[in-house]
């Protein structure tokens, strides 16, 4: 078919003006696929239309197209609902293949572990804390023990002291050891002899302290081995005419014999 | 006068942008249809309803359609301006058979057709003056046939009886209306 023809034949208005069944209409879209020049004049005739239509105000009210995007809108709204609690449906039904005891089991099972973990996290601080308590009570007891013990000590020192039966001696350092002294009280009464560890250096290993009671003309009488941590303590009783108590270093467990180039402290009544 | 065409769509390709935008659910679609399309659509439905009002409502339906429809719609099957067409020519006819169009039947007049013009125009006074050239160049007759085939809704065969001239003569004279038209814009 002639192109030209096909367009002079009116039939590109009829389509336009809807005047075209709709297998009539078909043919002309073919036609126009085909042949761009009829494709160019269809725009064309539909262009200059709507430009009249602009020109001579026939345009469609502008209130049509809102109403109908308002209409598509609800629309849209109303399917997003439904589909909405279709969806909520589906979940309900999902929700039913697991046993909502099980959910209840789980939440719980992970709510104790929380637990779990929280208190046994608390346990061992606190077990912690506790053992460092203990071991400041210990230190502490400890301390309390040395100081009554101190306190004991000065007590019955201050006791022999005071005692007006005790002699008092002060024994000083001897060139050995200057800086020594030590404290010896002797009961006129009973005649026991107590001695005051005030200052001794530590003994060495294997040796002990000895109090000596000196005599005029005589050789030292052993008046009995203390015990160097012992603050106060009761040695053995001494009578007679003494005239000086001396400390002398000897091996363990004491000597019958003084050694006298080891004494430490000295004194006289 | 390609000034006064600026607010109207003069892209040749403006069908394939409208399917487009219908393929990926775009609502710019359909105010595309309507500014490309309403007018005729309008006088497609007129055709069958026969009152302006009602015409409007079944344009307001077929937008709604269009898009709600949208995914039935096959390029490959038939071009866009004959699936419109066949959208608007069945919701038209649905109107037809509703009560409020039987009812209000025997007071339908040609009257409605004059008044229907009257509309507001908020465009500035060059567009207007533009189209006032426009109109006044294109002579009364061509304007007549223009409406009556193009925006009221008559048939040729019905503007033929009207005008009480051959249908030859009128298909004719609709064309060298359009071509006419077509050398003014």
């Amino acid at each position: 078919m002639d192109i030209r023809e096909y367009i002079e034949s009116g039939i590109l208005e009829e389509y336009v003006a809807g005047e075209l069944t709709e297998e009539q209409m078909l043919e002309v879209e073919k036609m126009s696929d085909k042949h761009p020049e009829i494709k160019r004049e269809l725009n064309e005739l539909q262009e200059a239309l709507n430009v009249y239509a602009k020109a001579a105000e026939k345009k469609g009210h502008r209130s049509i197209l809102d109403e109908a995007l308002l209409e598509i809108k609800e629309g849209e709204e109303e399917h997003f609902i439904a589909k909405l609690n279709e969806d909520q449906e589906v979940v309900i039904k999902r929700v039913n293949v697991i046993p909502v005891w099980s959910i209840a089991a789980s939440i719980l099972l992970v709510i104790s572990l929380g637990f779990n973990y929280l208190f046994y996290s608390e346990f061992k601080k606190t077990k912690d804390q506790l053992a460092i308590l203990e071991q400041n009570n210990v230190v502490l007891a400890e301390k309390t023990s040395n100081i009554e013990q101190e306190l004991a000590y000065a007590e019955l020192k201050v006791a022999h002291f005071l005692n007006e039966d005790n002699v008092h001696v002060r024994m000083d350092g001897l060139e050995i050891s200057p800086e020594s002294y030590a404290n010896v009280f002797w009961n006129k009464k009973s005649n026991a002899v107590f001695i005051s560890v005030d200052n001794l250096p530590t003994p060495p290993h294997g040796h002990q302290y000895q109090l000596w009671a000196i005599k005029e003309g005589q050789a030292p009488i052993d008046a009995g081995i203390f015990d160097y941590s012992q603050l106060v303590q009761e040695l053995k009783v001494i009578t007679g005419d003494v005239k000086a108590f001396a400390v002398t270093l000897e091996k363990e467990g004491g000597s019958p014999v003084a050694t006298v180039d080891k004494t430490y402290v000295k004194g006289f009544i | 006068m390609p000034t006064a065409t600026q607010p109207i769509l003069t892209h040749a390709n403006v069908e394939g942008r409208i399917v487009g935008l219908l393929a990926r659910k775009d609502k710019e679609a359909v105010k595309l249809i309507f500014d490309y399309y309403g007018n005729a659509l309008m006088n497609v439905i007129q055709r069958i309803v026969q009152d302006r009002a009602m015409s409007e409502e079944v344009l307001q339906q077929v937008l709604v359609k269009v898009w709600t429809n949208a995914k039935t719609y096959s390029p490959d099957k038939a071009g866009l301006y004959s699936w419109l067409v066949a959208i608007s020519r069945n919701a038209a006819l649905d109107k037809r058979k509703t009560r409020d169009f039987r009812e209000g039947e025997t007071s339908r007049s040609a009257v409605q057709i004059v008044a229907l013009e009257n509309r507001a125009n908020d465009e500035n006074s060059l567009e207007k003056l533009m189209a006032r050239q426009l109109l006044e160049q294109l002579p009364h007759k061509y304007r007549v046939l223009i409406d009556m085939s193009f925006f009221e809704g008559y048939s040729h065969q019905e503007i033929a009886e009207k005008l009480e001239l051959p249908l030859g003569t009128i298909k004719t004279r609709i064309r060298s209306a359009l071509k006419h038209l077509r050398s003014l814009v």
